[in-house]
Parts: structure tokens; C-alpha cells; sequence
């Protein structure tokens, strides 16, 4: 960690809020790169109950 | 503006500041001392440089420092070999040190916005704070001072504002609380050191408070969002600067907060001693003699510091501040101590600080090992207390006994000035009322008198005009 304090994840996204169209599209990218990050991890690690494709 | 290179007699170790482990503070006698570790060091070496260190130690809101000679950091090995530290600054020692839970409404606020008012600066010049915490600032008098010079660094590009969590929860939360709910914060603040949590303060409101400025997005997103992300590591940080995060959302984060705390305003519950000046008991001519009496005290020679105990509205910590370096004017009452400070800073006056302070409870020591934030009388004695229309209201509306009042007097270890309404007292009247006739037995002249003669020497003693209050100078035995 950087810092000393508690940033709170959640207070750290809050801030995007701020700043309009920018802030917007940052919120959007961060929720989209996760999206990507979640869909990534499921295909690389396939829950061991489900079958391989 | 500094001396650097006197030779430091016997520094201890603050024992609050343990938190950020790039610095560490020891007070000397006239100076206090900050250890720097290499990264606060080079951090110290960017906040020297900038502008915003020239403006706000121009304009005293920023604690006056400088590097501190080689002694110090000698002496800091000496007391802490595995510090690690490998610099020291030198602040000038500001007279009295007071916590965020004894401040009023207007002083939590202009705290606050001296906090994002550094912010903002700091942005622009490539640096930024790493926490905001209210306890990161003191008072010369009624003007805030920022005293953790060790609380900037360089700034990281796309990082986000760190402190924003702790700014809601030690600054705007406790503004929100009174400004929105009428509900004192000095009571939560003091309980909780690290303010009021987000999902905390969400659960004091209803839906419909979300119309209310600022509650939306500070309040009820805020939770809604820690609640979301709690289980999120701080890879948070990473992802928003590839998102594109910049430090112009940061500005515009602090630009908001700012226009929000700008526009609160206090609204404390009735409170029964803010039109006390129109209501009370006293006569004219009575208030001048005891004006005469304060003044004739406070002038036989200068004092380093005061304590007006039950200042109200500070009638009397005015004449005491002609005759000390501070004065030191507390009452239980937040709302005139909030109407005081107001007037105090609006004459840009540096010689009374006012805080909220009950005297039958007053401030513990709190915090890690009981020592981060320490009691009202650990922070220093005064050289004269006053205590006029206190006694009555101690020993009769809180059942303390006269004799524990006069005992707890005597051990302030300095001169009094003190008053004593006797039970004819119309004021005593008041408060005796509802009380079993025979209530309060001890509450006496006599009593009074024999018990501060046994623990001080009552250089002079005058009745009033009245017949029913008598003030006394009295000096310890």
C-alpha cells in the first residue's frame, strides 16, 4: 500500500463522479476493464466442476 | 525566521504521532521537532521549494519550519537508534494544543477548508497531502494553522485523492451532522478517533435526505460504494489511473467538497446559556465591578497563559488577553463558544482560543495506549484561572461538592479568580428549583470560604453589589 491511511476502495471510485463527461468515461473504462478482466478469468480458469469446452 | 542550530534540551517523543512511519515528532522545550525518514525527507525537500510553503508560511497558516541542525538529528538517534531517520525540521511550538472535539462548529469548518484550500494548492504544484485529519491542524488563537508539515508529498500521477475517506469522515460528516441533524459531533469525535464511517453515517438518514446538498453522492453513494467494494484490495488505485484518472478529477473532487463545507452553517438545539448575556441575572454596575476586579488581576503582571473557565461570551477572556500571551476560554456550551470564535476571527484576534469543554466531564486521554490525544490540564497549566459564574453551576445544576470544586481548583496549580453566588442568588435560586428544599447542604458562603482558605490565600475578596456574589483572588498555599 501507498499510503499510510485507509483510502476505501469504494472513496476512491466516488471520486470519478466528479468530473463530468471525463470522470464519466473513467468510470466507464474502469467498469468495462473489469468486465474484460472477469470474462478473461473465466476462460483461463474454468471452475474445476465444470467441464473443458 | 528560525533559529536551527540551538542545541535541543531533552526532547520526548510525541507519542501521537506514531501513524506515518516517514516521520516522527519530539518536543523540545520552544521548538518541536520532526524526524524524516528518506522518502519524507525528499518530500520535504519538494514542499520547501514550492510556492505553497512561501504563501502559507507567509499568511501563518502553515506552521513556521525550517531544517533543524545536525544536534537535533544526533539527539533523535540517540532517543530512537532504530528511527531509521535521516533528517529533521525544526517547527516554532504553537502555545496550546486542542483537539477537534473541543472545537465548535465554525472552527471544524474553517479547519476544513484550510485542508482543501492546501489541496487544491498543492495540486497545482505537483505535490499532494496524504491524509485530512482535522487533528493535522492547531490554532494561534482563532486562526488555523496546518502543523503537519510531514503530511505532503510528491504527487503520483493518476492517483487519486487518499484522503477523501478521512476528510468525510473526521471533517464533512461531523459538519453534516450538526448542519443537517442539529446533533453535536464533539461527542462522536471524541469517542471515535477516526471520525464516523460512511456506513455509519448512512444509517442516520432517510431516502429522503438524498435531496439535501451534498448527501447524494457524499453520503449515500459513498456507503452504497464501500459497502460494494469493501473486499477490493488496493489494486483500486491501479485500475483507475489505466482508466485514465487524472488530476483534474482530483481538483474537481476538492473544488466540490469545498463549495458543500463553504455553505453549512451551524444549527445547534436550544442551548441554554447563548442569550445568557440578555438574560442573566446581572446588574450593570455589578458586571463593571467585576470587570474592574478581572482587570486589576490580570494587570499586577503578564502571564503566559489564562484559563477562563465558563467564558461564555468571553467578556472577560477580552480583559484577560490584554494582560497574557493566551487565553484559553472554554465553556460547555458549543454554541456561544461557535458565536465567539466567530467574532474572534472576524478581528483576526490571536490571543484567545475558544473550546467547547465540559468542566464536570472534561477531555480524557484517549487513543493508543491512552496517549495519542491527552487530558485538557496535560496540555498545560495555566498561570492564573478564571472561574466567574462557574461554581454554582458545577456544584449545583452537576452535584459536584463545593470542596471536590475547591479541590480540583487547587490542583490547577495556579492563581484563581473566583466567584461565588451565595443561595440567595437569584441564579442559584434558579437552579435550586425542583430541587428537595433541602438540597445541597454544603452550597454555602461559609463552606466556600473554608474550604479555599484551607488551600489558598485569599489575597482579596470583594462583595458585589447585589449582596449575593462575592469574587475572590485567591493564590495556592
Amino acid at each position: 500500500m501507498l499510503s499510510y491511511i485507509d483510502p476505501g476502495a469504494g472513496s476512491l471510485i466516488l471520486q470519478a463522479l466528479a468530473g463530468g463527461v471525463a470522470g464519466v468515461m473513467v468510470m466507464g473504462k474502469l467498469y468495462w476493464s473489469r468486465v474484460k478482466r472477469v470474462l478473461r478469468l473465466g476462460r483461463d480458469e474454468p471452475d474445476a466442476d465444470e467441464p473443458r469446452p | 525566521m528560525v533559529e536551527t542550530s540551538r542545541t535541543p534540551t531533552s526532547l520526548v517523543l510525541e507519542p501521537g504521532s506514531f501513524r506515518d512511519w516517514d516521520g516522527r515528532v519530539f518536543l523540545g522545550r520552544d521548538r518541536v521537532y520532526r524526524a524524516l525518514s528518506a522518502v519524507g525527507l525528499a518530500d520535504w525537500d519538494a514542499l520547501a521549494a514550492s510556492d505553497l510553503f512561501e504563501q502559507f508560511t507567509a499568511s501563518g497558516e502553515l506552521v513556521a519550519t525550517d531544517r533543524a541542525g545536525d544536534d537535533v538529528l544526533d539527539e533523535i538517534k540517540r532517543l530512537d537508534p532504530a528511527g531509521g531517520w535521516v533528517g529533521a525540521l525544526s517547527h516554532e511550538r504553537l502555545p496550546f494544543v486542542s483537539y477537534p472535539y473541543e472545537w465548535s462548529f465554525s472552527m471544524l469548518q474553517d479547519a476544513a477548508l484550510l485542508q482543501l484550500r492546501l489541496v487544491s494548492t498543492a495540486l497545482n504544484e505537483g505535490l499532494m497531502l496524504k491524509d485530512a485529519t482535522p487533528y493535522n491542524v492547531q490554532w494561534r488563537g482563532a486562526q488555523p494553522v496546518f502543523v503537519d508539515v510531514g503530511s505532503f508529498e510528491r504527487a503520483r500521477e493518476g492517483e487519486p485523492w487518499v484522503g477523501y475517506r478521512q476528510f468525510c469522515m473526521l471533517f464533512l460528516y461531523p459538519l453534516l451532522l450538526e448542519a443537517y441533524r442539529g446533533v453535536a459531533f464533539q461527542p462522536w469525535l471524541r469517542g471515535s478517533l477516526d471520525g464516523i464511517s460512511p456506513t455509519d453515517f448512512r444509517a442516520l438518514f432517510t431516502r429522503r435526505d438524498a435531496f439535501r446538498p451534498g448527501m447524494l453522492r457524499h453520503v449515500f453513494l459513498h456507503a452504497g460504494l464501500e459497502r460494494r467494494h469493501a473486499d477490493r484490495g488496493s489494486d483500486v488505485r491501479g485500475e483507475l489511473e489505466k482508466a485514465g484518472f487524472d488530476r483534474k478529477l482530483v481538483s474537481a473532487t476538492v473544488e466540490n467538497v469545498a463549495a458543500l463545507v463553504r455553505r453549512l452553517r451551524p444549527r445547534p438545539g436550544a442551548s441554554t446559556w447563548s442569550e445568557y448575556d440578555q438574560t442573566c441575572s446581572y446588574l450593570d454596575a455589578e458586571t463593571a465591578a467585576k470587570e474592574d476586579f478581572v482587570r486589576r488581576v490580570v494587570g499586577q503582571r503578564r502571564r503566559r497563559l489564562i484559563w477562563d473557565l465558563g467564558c461564555n461570551e468571553g467578556r472577560f477572556s477580552r480583559i484577560a488577553a490584554e494582560g497574557s500571551n493566551l487565553v484559553v476560554a472554554v465553556d460547555s456550551d458549543r454554541a456561544v463558544v461557535d458565536r465567539l470564535y466567530t467574532s474572534l476571527r472576524d478581528e483576526a484576534s490571536t490571543s484567545i482560543l475558544p473550546l467547547v469543554v465540559d468542566l464536570a466531564n472534561p477531555s480524557p486521554a484517549v487513543g493508543w495506549d491512552n496517549a495519542e490525544r491527552s487530558t485538557l490540564a496535560d496540555r498545560g497549566l495555566p498561570e492564573l484561572s478564571l472561574c466567574l459564574a462557574l461554581v454554582h453551576h458545577l456544584s449545583i445544576s452537576r452535584n459536584v461538592p463545593l470542596r471536590e470544586v475547591v479541590r480540583w481548583l487547587r490542583e490547577l496549580e495556579c492563581e484563581v479568580v473566583v466567584e461565588l453566588p451565595d443561595r440567595a442568588d437569584p441564579m442559584v435560586q434558579r437552579l435550586l428549583l425542583g430541587k428537595r428544599d433541602d438540597a445541597h447542604p454544603d452550597y454555602s458562603r461559609e463552606t466556600f470560604e473554608q474550604e479555599l482558605r484551607a488551600r489558598f490565600e485569599v489575597v482579596e475578596s470583594v462583595e458585589l453589589a447585589s449582596g449575593t456574589r462575592t469574587l475572590y483572588h485567591a493564590v495556592p498555599r
